[in-house]
């Protein structure tokens, strides 16, 4: 039988029935599957015992090299895929053999994008609402498409490139609101998100990062930050000289979530600008930051920033996994965030209230964060700025401790939260930056070492109520990829080299791997297919920062040929781009 | 503050275009085969060529200008690429002749490279051009070996 025969077969109609979670109607439409962004599915058909049988069924070249990272979406059998720059939008049908395309929407994204993108042309994902598929285009536009005939239905410009902005979030939409944001923390943007009415596409608010509270839509007797330092009028303006917030940064690449019974929106922002710290002495709120917002009408309800003047461009855009845990005795309604600083944070997601933050990697630019402030004791020789000279050696590097890219899961099963982490630590050399519209506001040389250990990533799990790792696995490069956790208690996450891999979520045993070609750096999801099968899909495509750090990976192009990066050098022995879609099935 | 100052003081008006808009060329004044290749070579009937070439003191003010005009943000600390092409391998898409390196810098080119005519004058782009075409060009390119 010949290799495509083989594959054929394996996606004919076999009829094995999944053995599904009440509540899990087996499909994906939201990037982080639910509201809370757990990545979490209910379906049981693959279990630590039978996911060494799990075999690829299908897949399909995007066509498309830059960083396929986010996930596709699988609503009423059909398989949504947002490809990198250009955004093309691909509908395959699951109910038929081979996945046939129902149709494809390839919109017109100015080409000017790629090159005001900080860190590859890549794309986050889309949303399902309504009967539409609404995600981002690289040069600031968001669209919706007919789910089910591709037709665009709009088209609305909510990011501006001669701003330095561009867009690669995936959007959430909450009732008839669709939240977005620009990227563009390294052009000195003005961070903000956007509401936007799904059935118009008009914007309803747009709430600031950074200013005075009319602009941030900080309203007294509404914003109410848990520490006392944060009260105040106008917090967002005062921890910045002059008018420096204008250019301050605070962009939203990353995910969004949202409590129903509290009726609040969490987002992380971006780093400040520039990344020299001595041109903006202060807090720089809210940069670095959680928000929550009331997504009627984007009222600021509390904010808590994680890295106060953040010296080392350690962006909160990380998911805020929404979750139940018993800390320290009581139940608490908590928001877990993994940041780029190091330390992972369970916050009171109704108050703001900080009650556990323990470092999840190497960690030395802060020796803790207090409990009663909620501030990190910050280790003064770590601090960089254009005055300080070369800071050698601060760990985490700025990939962060685990990528907001990469985003985490959560199984209510184990209780335990579960994350590809990178283990790089970084030399640091500030310059004056000047702001010229469209470049890059930056003034810094950011050489990367390998982190302690002799590993460069792992992949953990960890408990948020005591803050603690319950076992991990070790990877010889930085792991970039989201995870997947499911009722079977398996875990999902794929490596830069290319291997997509399972491990018992209860013990972190490996189970079972397959390379797909090019480095992983998407987020693998979960379905039940039309013949009732579970089925698991993640795409191959390796890019976001390792298209910059390590440009020998990148073959397309005679006329852009560098050398390997020095902390990884042979990755490109290992793997080079290349977009695919995989389906797996056992 | 130093760089800081340097890239303001160069925002200034362009004195003249590099090329002359004449009226267009009789038909059959460049080849076809240039038109679609013309690689290193400069176009017919133009001669833009980098008055500063050579010079080290135009070398050195290049080279500050590389980072204050965030050129390196872009293109890496010493032009090594980053998010855009790597300018120190010896290798274009649009051309390494001094015209073309012109052009890429004074005019921008389509995938995101900035136009930087409004902000630099023609002194201070050729001076860029003389930092950047003044690099070393690695030995061996074309393989990458693992042992
Ligand atoms: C916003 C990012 C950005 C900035 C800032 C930037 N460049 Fe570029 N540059 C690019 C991109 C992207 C390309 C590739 C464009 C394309 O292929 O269309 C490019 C192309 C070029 C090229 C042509 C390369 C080739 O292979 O033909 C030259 C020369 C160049 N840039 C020089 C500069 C100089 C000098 C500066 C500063 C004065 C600068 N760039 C600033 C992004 C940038």
């Amino acid at each position: 039988m010949t290799q495509l025969s083989r594959l054929l077969r394996a996606t004919t109609l076999i009829g094995w029935a999944a053995v599904a979670d009440a509540q899990d109607d087996g499909q994906w439409t939201r990037p982080g599957k639910d509201l809370a962004a757990t990545r979490y599915s209910g379906l049981t058909g693959i279990t630590a015992a039978n996911v060494a049988r799990l075999r690829p069924v299908w897949t399909f070249s995007t066509g498309v090299l830059g960083g396929h990272e986010g996930q596709p979406l699988v609503v009423n059998h059909t398989m949504y895929v947002v490809t990198p720059y250009p955004n093309v939008l691909y509908a395959f049908d699951l109910a038929k053999e081979d996945y046939p395309l129902k149709w494809k929407y390839r919109p017109a994204v100015d080409p000017a994008s790629t090159g005001i993108a900080c860190c590859d042309a890549v794309n986050r994902g889309a949303v399902y609402a309504d009967g539409k598929i609404v995600y981002n285009l690289l040069d600031g536009h968001t669209v919706a498409v007919d789910a089910t005939s591709g037709k665009e239905l709009g088209k609305v410009r909510v990011a501006d490139l001669k701003r330095g902005e561009t867009i690669t979030m995936a959007p959430l939409v909450i009732g008839n609101r669709v939240i977005v944001g620009p990227s563009g923390g390294e052009f000195g943007i003005h961070g903000r998100v956007d509401a936007l009415d799904l059935a118009t596409g008009r914007i309803v608010w747009t709430g600031r990062n950074t200013g005075p509270d009319s602009s941030m839509l900080a309203r007294t007797g509404t914003f109410k930050p848990f520490y006392a330092r944060n009260a105040g009028p106008d917090q967002g303006q005062r921890s910045w000289p002059g008018d420096t917030w204008k250019r301050g940064g605070a962009p939203v690449w990353g995910w969004l979530s949202y409590d129903a019974t509290l009726d609040l929106l969490y987002y992380g922002t971006g780093n400040p600008g520039p990344y020299n710290a001595d041109q903006r002495v202060g807090d720089n709120k809210w940069t670095s930051s959680v928000l929550a917002r009331r997504p009627r009408d984007g009222a600021l309800v509390w904010a808590y920033q994680f890295t106060p003047h953040d010296n080392w461009d350690y962006d909160a855009n990380a998911e805020n996994i929404l979750v139940d845990l018993a800390v320290g005795g009581a139940m608490r309604r908590v928001l877990v965030h993994f940041d780029k600083n190091g330390f992972a944070y369970t916050l009171d997601r109704a108050t703001g209230e900080m009650l556990v933050a323990e470092p999840y990697v190497t960690v030395n630019w802060a020796r803790r964060v207090d409990r009663a402030t909620g501030r990190p004791v910050v280790d003064s020789t770590k601090l960089t700025g254009a005055s300080r000279g070369r800071i050698e050696r601060i760990c985490p590097s700025l990939e962060g401790g685990k990528s907001p890219a990469s985003p985490a899961a959560y199984s209510p099963k184990t209780r335990l939260f579960y994350l590809s982490t990178v283990n790089l630590c970084m030399n640091w050399q500030s310059t004056e930056a000047a702001y010229i519209p469209g470049t890059p506001y930056v003034g810094a040389t950011i050489p990367y070492t390998p982190g302690p250990g002799g590993y460069l990533g792992a992949f953990i799990a960890w408990d948020a109520a005591t803050g603690r790792k319950a076992w991990e696995i070790r990877e010889k490069f930085p792991l970039w990829s989201g995870s997947l956790a499911t009722a079977g208690d398996v875990v999902f996450y794929g490596t830069l080299d290319g291997w997509f891999k399972a491990a018992d979520a209860r013990t972190g045993k490996p189970l079972w791997k397959f390379k797909v070609g090019s480095g992983v750096v998407g987020a693998p999801i979960t379905y039940t297919g039309a013949d009732g099968r579970q089925y698991v899909a993640v795409y191959a495509g390796i890019g976001g920062d390792w298209a910059l750090l390590s440009g020998d990976l990148v073959s397309n192009d005679p006329t852009d040929v560098r050398p390997p990066a020095d902390f990884a050098p042979d990755l490109a022995r290992y793997t080079s781009q290349g977009g695919m879609v995989w389906v797996f099935a056992r | 503050m130093g760089l800081r100052t340097l890239g303001l003081l160069l925002v200034g008006s362009v004195s003249c275009q590099p090329r002359e808009e004449g009226p267009p060329p009789a038909r059959g004044a460049i080849s076809y085969d240039q038109h679609i290749a013309a690689g290193e070579r400069t176009p017919t009937g133009d001669t833009l060529a980098n008055p500063s070439s050579g010079s080290a003191e135009a070398k050195a003010m290049g080279e500050k200008l590389f980072a204050a005009m965030n050129c390196e943000g872009c293109h890496g600390t010493g032009a090594t690429g980053f998010a855009a092409p790597s300018l120190v391998d010896g290798r274009w898409r649009y051309g390494g002749a001094d015209a073309a390196l012109f052009h890429s810098v004074f005019y921008g080119r389509p995938r995101g490279m900035p136009a930087y005519g409004g902000l630099m004058d023609q002194d201070a782009i050729w001076q860029v051009i003389t930092y950047l075409t003044s690099q070393p060009i690695p030995a061996v390119v074309p393989t990458q070996a693992w042992r």
